[in-house]
């Protein structure tokens, strides 16, 4: 009953927000922005739980860091970033010096930035290995998993992000644990016609276009998870899905995941181009989430006239 | 011409101006006690009766100019049968008001008894000063009595309702001296009169005077029937006098004010915001924020039984049928030790007892639901009043709402509602010397109720074009069966309220399913006894035990079975449970009036105990009462105690989804104030106060590590604490008569509410999906339902002709929030969200509330109904109000979410 009231109330007041009208939407790409945020591969775990030089070397293993930069009005700018692991979540910015370490620093731009790191080697001072220091501010005791924040500063001329990221390290705290795998999106398609990686599709007219993704179900891993209570847990992964374009907006600007009901979206959307554009090449990207650290994007183009 | 002077006294014992004690009267003076009397609605067993009468002087100047006149007064008598006070309704002028009052002072009644103890009381009282004809001649009297006889004989009914009108006078012709006739208590009359033309004459108080012309045949009998036109638009019975006050703050709402706010709907829980003390709620939500608490703390009872579920579909109509009640007292803090199971204010809804001469009812109808109510007499003693209400707006969604051929959209909200009570003992104003309700002195009354409701709310969105397929499938509702029996021995009285309740919850939300049952047995007894005229002692219990269970399937969900990952949320294992749970609350409490000189005392305690599993919790309520009687006119009074509310039962329940350790929540409530009464009309009452709530419920809880070593987050923990002061203005302006146009009320309220939590900020996530509620840089600070003006004014006009005009203007200051601070974007690249940097919290508030709200009701009388047209529009000239503020998803602007703009409203209601 009180959830019923609880879940009603941000119901009606969520109804009440959708009436007013919000300029700047999260599928609008209009300045310097950071879209997505993953490590290949997206989680380390060991073989064991005990603390081994095994287990310290399976963990320290190397990780690429990817992360989406996109900048429509820089022109090419360069963009200023620094990379820090540090030790506490809610530190977003990654300010306390006593524990972080800097993976990486150095100057990009707009596009697709990979670096090579080693979180999981990383010490703080007096030679305290930074994931111990994880585990001893992780109020679930590393029941969740060890999870080291990454944190990207990233600059492009006055405008500045910072960008966290977890980084989960596991051991096989219960039976049928396995490691996470990258989701990818495997294909899409515009008004049911296939949207190809290496070439831009021609759209015309007003619109709303119908993006939708293939299916993705067979590929939304189910893994088990330690409980609270130190049992086993089993659960789906529900991918989302968020949408991005320089042109027009998305709607919804962001699909699937699962309600608290078990209820899971569907991956599609409508791409709806603003009324009096002119005729353009459109660039869109598309990230998905696997909900436990996982993620990728792809990018596509579109040459659109009114 | 020669004329004999005659002035002539009628009382109008119908119109005894219900029922109560008057406002000057002393506590000792022997009414039931204000406790037993929220429960048992005070009946007259024994109406006054003129024992000694006392003839006025005729004004010289109004006799030498021939003027006669009606004074019609308003007589308190005390409970000993003395006159107390006498006030003019309508001044008559000429020397008429003040010889009608001199000779009225001097009267003696017989002492008026409400339920079995001499009471004081108040009458409406019609003095005439007529001038005689002239003495008849020799021999008329002798012609006179030859002249054969007729016989008008009938029933006096109230056009519009079918009342019937008991106490007015029938007579034929103006002539002073011919034959009159009373009508008794069902409104029928027999007057004997000469045979002929009779022109009729009805005087009665309440309603315009009635004239036809009636043939009648010699030795014959003429029945009629009498529809009397009331005056002043059908106005119901003006209730005028009050309860004896122990509580510092009491504010009663009567039936008519319930149903003719405007910006209420007519919906009695809604004008209740209106009153000093209530923070305005957000929308049109009739949630009720008293003295700084939050929602949830203010507890709703119909007569003495709390009502599980105030309102139909979240924030709709209250299950509170405003027809079934007979007013509604509002205790925004400092109630009496009857009263527990709250720290924030008491609502009692007084429910109505059925019509003691026939039947009566009503039909409403409005955008949302229709409902009707009916009253009526079985047999002599009994009678039976019966509400029920449904919503058809399930019949018209489907009409607005878009469909698609490839998908489903279907809202189907349902709501219903019931009440029902049959009342055994005497009617209201009658004496009660019915054999089966007496024996060996003593008397019996009471009644039975059942009152429940039923919620239905389906949402189902399938196809392939939305973004999901969504069901929802919610069902809730209760009922309740109560009992009262109220016994009055010498001076010792008893008010003995059991009652048992179902109630049910269901929610299918895809593959979350919840079936809850509860059930409750319950009693609650008072018992008063008035030891001297200076001490009177109450005591009762007050107990309560629940039994419930829940059948639950649902995903394991995130921050309760596993540690939630941000971001995408997955789809758990399915977990399958049973729970059940029983509670007892129960409560002692005891409490005295003690009267010394001008000061009243009442101090109090209440004991509770709460056990649930293997929890008991304890919690001692010592409170005090203070009154002081400054003049007849004026009452200083304070008062200080302790309050508690048990936690719901369901929150007992074991970790991770519950907190068997729970506590009682507490407040220390305070409150210092004066009221004074400038005219029988105006009254102002001044209070301030000062509450202090400790040991609340707020979730989450804590982060706890167990026995096993597993970690929980308690979803529940007692650190919620809060403080509230103020000053509350009280200014009410009521109708004394009927020809009085005006009625309504200002109230102002300044105050600071603070809420938040003891205790550092709970770690990790708490909530379902992991998410967290509480503020990130303060755990204390003001309450989001902090406004530290709250004003509202109140006004109705009675323009005539049935039509009535009524308004409400409402300002507030604006809600708290707290600004944005700005600097780089943060991003969450796992929950693609962004990280608000905030400002000092709630430093800052929305523009302030106004809203004027505008009623137009008009009443069209028929020979034996009414039908009553309404216009309610809310927010009159549509201010463009702030309600909440929400960020941009860069947290880079703030944006305004609206409130409602201009909203009318339409209803029809049919009465008989």
């Amino acid at each position: 009953m009180k959830a019923l009231l609880k879940y009603g109330g941000l119901a009606l007041l969520l109804g009440a927000t959708a009436c007013v009208d919000v300029e700047d939407q999260p599928s609008r790409v209009q300045d310097f922005r950071v879209l997505g945020v993953a490590t290949e591969p997206p989680e380390l775990m060991a073989s064991a739980c005990e603390i081994t030089t095994q287990t310290l070397d399976e963990l320290s293993e190397e990780v690429t860091y990817r992360t989406l930069l996109v900048d429509p009005k820089g022109e090419g700018r360069p963009i200023q970033y620094t990379l820090w692991a540090c030790a506490d979540t809610e530190d977003r910015r990654c300010e306390n010096t006593a524990n972080r370490v800097l993976l990486s620093e150095g100057s990009t731009v707009a596009g697709e930035l990979a670096v090579n790191v080693r979180p999981g080697a990383s010490t703080l001072a007096e030679d305290v290995p930074l994931l111990q220091r994880v585990q001893e501010l992780d109020p679930y005791r590393g029941l969740g998993g060890l999870r080291m924040p990454l944190v990207l500063r990233v600059q492009a001329g006055d405008e500045v992000v910072y960008a966290q990221k977890l980084m989960v390290f596991w051991c096989p705290a219960v039976e049928g644990m396995q490691v996470n795998v990258q989701p990818r999106i495997p294909g899409l398609r515009v008004d049911d016609v296939a949207w190809p990686e290496d070439a831009p599709l021609e759209l015309r007219g007003p619109g709303p276009f119908v993006v939708t993704s293939e299916d993705v179900t067979a590929l939304q891993e189910t893994y088990v998870v330690p409980g609270l209570r130190l049992e086993a847990v089993t659960l789906r992964e529900s991918w989302e899905m968020s949408w991005h374009t320089t042109l027009g907006e998305f709607a919804p600007q962001e699909t699937g995941g699962s309600t608290f009901g078990g209820q899971e979206g569907r991956h599609r959307t409508e791409w709806e181009p603003p009324s009096g554009a002119e005729a353009q090449e459109v660039t869109f990207w598309v990230v998905v989430r696997d909900g436990r650290g996982g993620s990728s994007w792809v990018v596509r183009r579109a040459l659109w006239s009114p | 011409m020669s004329s004999t002077l005659k002035a002539r006294g009628a009382l109008a014992a119908a119109s005894l101006l219900l029922a109560v004690p008057v406002h000057a009267q002393e506590p000792q003076a022997g009414p039931p006690p204000a406790d037993a009397a929220a429960q048992a609605q005070p009946t007259i067993t024994k109406p006054p009766e003129l024992v000694q009468q006392v003839e006025a002087q005729y004004p010289p100047e109004a006799l030498a100019q021939g003027l006669t006149a009606s004074v019609k007064l308003i007589i308190t008598i005390a409970d000993d049968g003395s006159v107390a006070e006498v006030l003019p309704t309508e001044p008559v002028g000429n020397g008429f008001d003040e010889a009608a009052m001199a000779a009225v002072r001097q009267f003696r009644f017989s002492p008026a008894e409400v339920d079995g103890v001499p009471a004081a009381v108040q009458v409406e009282y019609v003095y005439h000063f007529t001038l005689s004809a002239p003495v008849p001649e020799e021999g008329a009297a002798e012609s006179e009595a030859e002249q054969p006889k007729a016989v008008l004989t009938g029933q006096l009914i109230s056009r519009g309702s079918r009342s019937r009108v008991p106490n007015a006078t029938v007579r034929c012709g103006d002539d002073p001296d011919a034959p009159e006739a009373m009508s008794d208590e069902d409104g029928r009359f027999t007057l004997e009169v000469p045979a002929g033309v009779c022109e009729v004459r009805v005087v009665a108080t309440g309603f315009q005077l009635y004239q036809t012309k009636e043939e009648l045949r010699p030795n014959e009998t003429t029945e009629v029937n009498f529809y009397l036109a009331p005056s002043g638009g059908g106005l119901e019975t003006v209730i005028r006098s009050e309860r004896p006050k122990k509580e510092v703050v009491r504010r009663t709402i009567t039936r008519e004010e319930a149903q003719k706010t405007p910006g209420s709907f007519g919906d009695p829980i809604r004008v209740i915001q209106s009153l000093p003390g209530v923070a305005r709620a957000p929308f049109i939500s009739g949630e009720l924020l008293v003295r700084g608490s939050n929602p949830g703390q203010t507890a709703t009872m119909m007569d003495g039984v709390e009502i599980p579920l105030l309102f139909h579909l979240l924030g709709g109509p209250s299950v509170v049928n405003a027809e079934f009640i007979d007013q509604l007292d509002f205790y925004p803090g400092g109630y009496g030790s009857q009263y527990g199971r709250a720290v924030g204010g008491i609502v009692e809804v007084g429910t109505r007892k059925g019509a003691s001469d026939t039947l009566h009812g009503s039909v409403k109808v409005d955008l949302l639901d229709a409902g009707f109510f009916l009253e009526s007499p079985i047999t002599d003693g009994i009678s039976v009043a019966a509400a029920a209400r449904r919503s058809y707006i399930d019949t018209i969604l489907p009409a607005v709402l878009p469909q698609t051929e490839s998908g489903t959209l279907s809202v189907v909200p349902r709501y219903w509602d019931y009440q029902v009570r049959v009342d055994f003992g005497a009617k209201r104003g009658t004496p009660n010397d019915d054999a089966e309700v007496t024996a060996g002195g003593a008397r019996s009354s009471g009644y039975i109720m059942a009152f429940g409701s039923d919620d239905q709310l389906r949402i189902v969105s399938t196809g392939p074009e939305t973004e999901r397929d969504l069901e929802l499938d919610t069902r809730t509702n209760f009922h309740r069966v109560k009992g009262d029996w109220t016994y009055r021995k010498g001076n010792m009285w008893s008010v003995f309220t059991p009652f048992v309740g179902m109630d049910r919850s269901n929610i299918d939300f895809g593959l979350a399913r919840q079936e809850g049952r509860t059930y409750t047995l319950g009693a609650r007894e008072v018992l008063g006894i008035e030891l001297s005229s200076m001490l009177t002692v109450r005591t009762g219990l007050d107990l309560v035990f629940e039994h419930e269970r829940y059948d639950v399937s649902f995903p394991a969900p995130g921050g309760i079975e596993y540690v939630p990952f941000p971001g995408a949320e997955p789809v758990g294992q399915q977990l399958e449970e049973q729970i059940a749970l029983s509670a007892f609350d129960g409560a002692l409490f005891l409490e005295a009036d003690l009267q010394l000189g001008r000061f009243t005392f009442t101090p109090g305690v209440r004991g509770n105990l709460q056990s649930v599993g293997n929890t008991r919790n304890l919690a001692l309520d010592p409170r005090l009462w203070v009154r002081y009687t400054a003049t007849s006119r004026t009452n200083l009074k304070g008062s200080v105690g302790l309050y508690s509310q048990p936690p719901e039962t369901f929150r007992f329940i074991t970790l991770p989804y519950g907190n068997p350790n729970l506590s009682y929540q507490r407040a220390f409530q305070s409150s210092l104030g004066v009221e004074h009464r400038f005219t029988d009309a105006l009254n102002v009452d001044v209070t301030g106060f000062f509450n202090r709530r400790f040991n609340n419920v707020v979730s989450p809880g804590q982060l706890v590590t167990n026995d096993g070593g597993g970690v929980f987050t308690q979803p529940y923990s007692n650190d919620g604490i809060g403080r509230a002061y103020g000053v509350e203005v009280m200014v009410k302006k009521a109708r004394t008569s009927v020809t009085d146009k005006w009625s309504g009320w200002l109230s102002y309220t300044f105050s600071r509410a603070e809420d938040g939590r003891a205790g550092p900020r709970p770690q990790g996530g708490g909530l379902f999906g992991g998410g967290r509620a509480v503020p990130d840089d303060s755990t204390y600070g003001l309450s989001p339902w902090d406004q530290t003006h709250i004003l509202t004014l109140v006004a109705s006009y009675v323009l005539g002709n049935g039509w009535e005009l009524g308004s409400r203007f409402r300002y507030t200051s604006g809600r708290p929030t707290t600004p944005l601070a700005r600097g780089a974007d943060l991003f969450d690249a796992d929950r693609n969200r962004f990280n608000a940097t905030f400002g000092p919290y709630f430093s800052a508030r929305t523009s302030g509330f106004h809203q004027l709200d505008v009623r137009v009701d008009k009443s069209f009388q028929f020979q034996s109904w009414t039908l009553t047209a309404y216009l309610d529009v809310q927010n009159l000239y549509n201010a463009q109000n702030v309600e909440f503020v929400f960020n941009d998803y860069r947290f880079r602007r703030e944006y305004g979410v609206p409130g409602i703009p201009i909203l009318p409203v339409v209803g029809v209601k049919g009465s008989f």
